[in-house]
This record gives structure tokens, sequence and C-alpha cells, in this order.
């Protein structure tokens, strides 16, 4: 029972991050129909900056999302500006931009592969070792102040989403592309602001990322398809789904690593998503897709 | 647009039977006869020279990518369902056939078909699932196809688990080792171009084309779109499976990492959009050209992870200003040539 209690934990602990990470992969996605595939390669890069921030300068990795935050937020403009810009909104356009954003994460792999080498790397600030006892449960310290962090960017994202002008219109836009640029919203703007604020969010993750799991540059592969089962679990484009499916699964997932072996665990996510495909295509929370 | 497809369709046919009187299409039969057979002599070279393992190397290479893009097209280009994870049928090919020759003594060259068999069925079981679902969903969930997959691979003993399987190497003198494996693929590689072919010119192929196009006025046409879409999963992964049977004795080492790396995918995926998905023609020449260029950087550069940047870019730019890909753009300009109208 005790046992079972402390899997619940940790595995609660663990859905606060993956929600976080793929909160920036569904808000693109319902904006704009993008599934980008080179989120969790942009993740990995966040976490260079990071570790780099964290060796050179001694900067606290939860400190640093200030650096990654901004930086991955231009980044993200800049790559909508380059990439995406043009072909919004074109036929087939979604299917392009999986094989655009594909490409796109394997120049972003082999850059940092070749600056920063294929060593497993992480960050170790104090609380990465703690943990906080509350006999006879626990916590290790870094998830725990992770997971606070991760809910506070998500509550303010949608304190933003929910309350802010430009949330209106970016919820606006995720409902229906065409009728809110009828009503005045400047779609354009706001595709380009929403893919910032999505990457923005792939940085803070890297942060996050670089003090809980070790990572290199390939690692991004089984981080998108972990995060791309827990958005189509929840329902492309929503993001209470995104909190939901991450939720369920990162507990899912401790559960199968408890008694089967952390090996294992990853395949929950997939088997998952299997599962939801077969008996609801659309998602616990997501409405049916029209592509 | 669907009913102009099918009448541009019937045009075309009409043209074909016309064409057959034309003179250029026996110049393009002398010339694809002529490569074929310049293709099934060249080995013979071995035996004068004995140096060509490097090219019978490259031929074997390309051959296999010429299988598996051409398998590809069938359901990413024809039906238009993009699949990232169609190395899952090379893997299950490879291991299929690698376990028989380990446990039960039998060659791969028997058993090579039956793994393509056996990864045909999975297309079957997986495209139950995966095609209930359209667009960037089904990519999804081809990704995690070869996720599980993979994860199961790495924790199974009896295959060798993450650690890999060894397999006996051919027991031939070292400057013919590289022959059957080149007839072989030669072999894949000229059926699995006959069979996108044949697909492309029947009714199924039409029917996968017009999914390709507008699924719903598809289904509202009459065609069973769900079985069309399955069916051509499961056979695309029929070749691919054969393929991978062979490279995985070629190679005499199985193992998941190298098997069921997405980049063997995004290459396959890669030369058929570089080529012209949805043409016959387009995977051969995307794969020829790919592994062309790819062998140029590595033989200049050297270092995977520039190589990972150059494949990466080389897609990029492929997508963003020639989308139809080097056959589709030069026929829609007219000037592809006839020797590779191959549609």
């Amino acid at each position: 029972m005790i046992q079972n209690l402390q899997i619940l934990i940790l595995g609660i602990a663990l859905g606060g991050v993956y929600a976080l990470m793929a909160s920036g992969l569904t808000l693109v996605f319902g904006v704009m129909r993008i599934v980008n595939i080179a989120h969790a390669s942009l993740m990995i890069a966040a976490a260079y900056i990071t570790f780099w921030a964290f060796r050179l300068y001694g900067v606290d990795p939860i400190l640093s999302i200030v650096i990654t935050i901004p930086v991955m937020f231009l980044v993200g403009v800049g790559i909508y500006k380059l990439f995406f810009s043009r072909i919004a909104g074109t036929q087939r356009s979604g299917e392009l931009t999986v094989l655009l954003t594909f490409a796109l994460a394997l120049v972003i792999e082999g850059v940092l592969g070749f600056f920063f080498s294929n060593v497993f790397r992480s960050t170790n600030p104090a609380y990465s070792t703690q943990a906080i006892l509350f006999d006879p449960l626990y916590i290790p310290k870094g998830q725990f102040y992770a997971t606070l962090l991760s809910l506070g960017l998500i509550g303010g994202l949608w304190t933003f989403l929910q309350f802010s002008r430009m949330g209106y219109a970016i919820r606006a836009s995720m409902q229906n592309i065409s009728a809110a640029q009828v009503v005045g919203v400047n779609v354009e703007r706001i595709s380009m602001i929403s893919f910032g604020i999505g990457i923005a969010l792939a940085g803070a993750s890297g942060s996050v990322m670089s003090f809980l799991f070790s990572f290199f540059p390939g690692k991004h592969w089984e981080w998108i398809a972990i995060l791309l089962a827990l958005i189509v679990l929840g329902g492309m484009g929503s993001l209470i789904g995104a909190l939901v499916g991450a939720l369920l699964l990162a507990v899912a997932s401790a559960f199968v690593s408890f008694h089967f072996g952390p090996t294992w665990s990853p395949i929950t996510f997939f088997l998952a998503l299997f599962l939801i495909l077969l008996f609801r295509p659309q998602g616990l929370l997501g409405k049916k897709m029209e592509v | 647009m669907a009913d102009k497809t099918v009448t541009s369709e019937l045009e075309s046919v009409a043209a074909e039977t016309q064409s057959l009187k034309r003179p250029s299409l026996r110049i393009k039969n002398v010339f694809l006869g002529g490569l074929l057979l310049a293709l099934l002599l060249f080995p013979a070279l071995q035996f004068t020279s004995g140096r060509l393992n490097y090219w019978l190397h490259m031929a074997i290479y390309t051959f296999m990518y010429i299988a598996m893009a051409s398998s590809w097209n069938i359901i990413g280009g024809y039906a238009g369902y993009t699949s990232l994870g169609h190395n899952v049928f090379f893997a299950v090919g490879a291991y299929i056939a690698g376990v028989l020759l380990v446990y039960f003594k039998i060659s791969p060259f028997l058993t090579a078909p039956l793994g393509g068999l056996i990864a045909m069925a999975i297309g079957l079981l997986v495209g139950l699932i995966s095609l209930r679902t359209r667009g960037p969903a089904f990519i999804i969930s081809t990704i995690a196809m070869i996720l599980v997959v993979k994860i199961s691979f790495d924790n199974w003993d009896y295959i060798g688990g993450s650690n890999g399987l060894s397999l006996p190497a051919i027991k031939l003198p070292l400057a013919y080792t590289k022959m059957p494996f080149y007839y072989a693929m030669l072999l894949v590689a000229v059926g699995a171009i006959y069979l996108a072919y044949r697909i492309r010119h029947s009714k199924f192929g039409l029917g996968l084309r017009a999914i390709s196009q507008d699924e719903t006025k598809a289904e509202v046409a009459g065609i069973p779109t769900n079985l069309y879409k399955i069916l051509a999963f499961s056979i695309s992964g029929l070749l691919v499976g054969v393929a991978g049977g062979l490279w995985g004795y070629y190679l005499t080492y199985l193992k998941p990492s190298n098997f069921l790396s997405i980049l063997v995918a995004a290459q396959m995926v890669l030369m058929a959009v570089l080529g012209g998905k949805g043409t016959v023609a387009g995977p051969v020449v995307g794969a020829v050209i790919f592994i062309a260029i790819n062998e140029f950087f590595v033989a200049n550069l050297g270092f995977t992870e520039l190589n990972i940047v150059a494949t990466g870019l080389l897609l990029l730019v492929v997508l963003l200003f020639f989308p139809e890909g080097i056959v589709g753009t030069l026929k829609e300009k007219g000037k592809l040539p006839q020797v590779l109208d191959w549609d």
C-alpha cells in the first residue's frame, strides 16, 4: 500500500513535467495544425543551454528558464517565419509540416551532435540528489521543484489564454481559424506568437529536463514519441487533455516501470496510443478532427 | 478534383495505347532493357579485376533503398498516408530470416520471402488500428510502432536483446560473397518497381490516388477506402521485409538500434519525396541521387553528425521548393526525359 502510494507520488511528479513538455506541442498543433516533430529536439537544445550556463557560470538550472524561455521564443518565431508562414493553410499542409519539422529535427540533432558530441549530459545542482522525506514516503527534491515549476508555467499559460486579449485571439484561432480571421484576428501574427510560445515552453522543459534526465542529441526521438503519445491520448490541441494525458500516462508508466522493469516503461505510452486510436481516435478530450 | 483525375487517367490510358506505336517508347524499352542487362552483367567484371567490392556494396545498398522507397511509395505516395515507421517491416524481415538462420540453419535467401510475408501480416494488423486515423495522428502512430517494436526487441533475449544477434557469414570466397546478395537485391528492387507499376495501373491504384486527393469523396464514389488503405499499407511492407532479410544476412549482424533507427525510415521517405512521390520512377531516381549525395558527404565530411544535418537540410529544401520531387517537377514542366517516364 505504502509502496503503491509512493509510486503514485513519483508518477504524478513526473506527470507534471511531461505536461509542461507536451503543452507547447499541443498549443502549436491547436492553433496551426502543425505536428512539431522538432519540439523535443528544441527541448534538448535548451537543455544544452542550461547545461553550459550551469557548468560555465553556475546558473541554477531552474533559474535558467529566464534565459531559455526568451531565447527559445525567438528561435520559435524565427522557425515560423522561415518555414511555416508561407505554407500554413495550403492544401495538405498538415502532412507537409510533419515532414518539414521532421527534417528540422534531423538538422537540430546533427548540429547539436556536431558541437556537443554524443556524451550523456545532465546538470547536477544540489537539489538533484536530495529528497524531501515525510515518513514513510519521500519525493526527490529535484522532481518536486520541477513539478511545481511546470504546474506554475502551465497555470500561467492557462491564465494567459483564458483572460488576456491575445489569449482570446489564440483560443479563437484554435477553435476555428477562418472564423477567427473573419472577426478580425490577425491570424498570421497569432500563429507566429503561438509558435513562439510553444517553443518557449519547450525551452522551459529543456531546463527542467537537464537535471531530471540525462540527455544527448539523439535522445529527442524517444521524447517526441512519448510526447506525441501524450497529446494523442489527451486529444490533439487540447491543453487540459495534455495535462490529463500526461498525468495518467506518467502514473501508469511508473507502475509498469516498478513491476516490469524500467526498460519497459516507455512502452506504456505507445500501447496507450494504439488503444486510444482503436477506441477513441479523437483522444480523451479531443473533438473529432477534420483533416 | 476526383472526377478530373479520372478523366485525366482515361486520357493517359488512351494516350498510352497510342504511344505503343511511338518510337520514343521503343527507345525507352531499349534503354531500360540495356540498363537491366548491364546491371546483370556488371558483377562479371569482378572475375577480371576483382576489385569491385566497393561498387558491389554500393549497388546492393542502392537496390535495397530502391526497393524500400518504391514500396513506401505505395502507401505514402499513391495513398498519401505518410508512414514514418516503415523500418519496422525492415527489422521484422531481418529478424525472421536471422533467427531462422541462427537457430534452424535455413539460408535467408530462402526465408527472406517468409520474412516479407510476416512483415505484410504485421502491416495488416497495425494498419487495422493505425489507419483508423488520418493525417498527423496516423504519422504519429507509425512512429509509435517503431518504438513498440524497438523496446520489445531490446528486451527479447532469444533474439539477442539490445546487444544484437550475430549471424554466420555466407560461406563463399571473399571475392564472391557479395554476388548472391547483388542478384537477390536486384531482383527485389526490380520486383518492387514492377509491383509499384502494376498497382499504379490498376483499379486499386486509381482508388489509392483518389484517396490521396480527397478521401471523403473517394468513399462517396464507392471506393472501399478502408480496405484499400490497409491493403496498401501491408503490401508496402512485403518487399521492405524481404530486403530486410537479405540485408541482415549481408551485414551478419542484427541490432535493434541499427534496424529500428528512425533514420532508416526517414531515408525511405526522403528518397521517395526527393524523386517524386506518387510516381513510379520517383523513388528510384530519389534513391540513386540521395545515395550518391550521401556518399559524397561521407567521403568529404566524414562526420556522421554533419551527415544527419545534410540529410535534414536536403529534405527541407526539397519539401519547401520542390514538393513534387525531381520527377514530379520535371513532369509538370513537361521536361521529363522519356526514359524516366515510367508511369
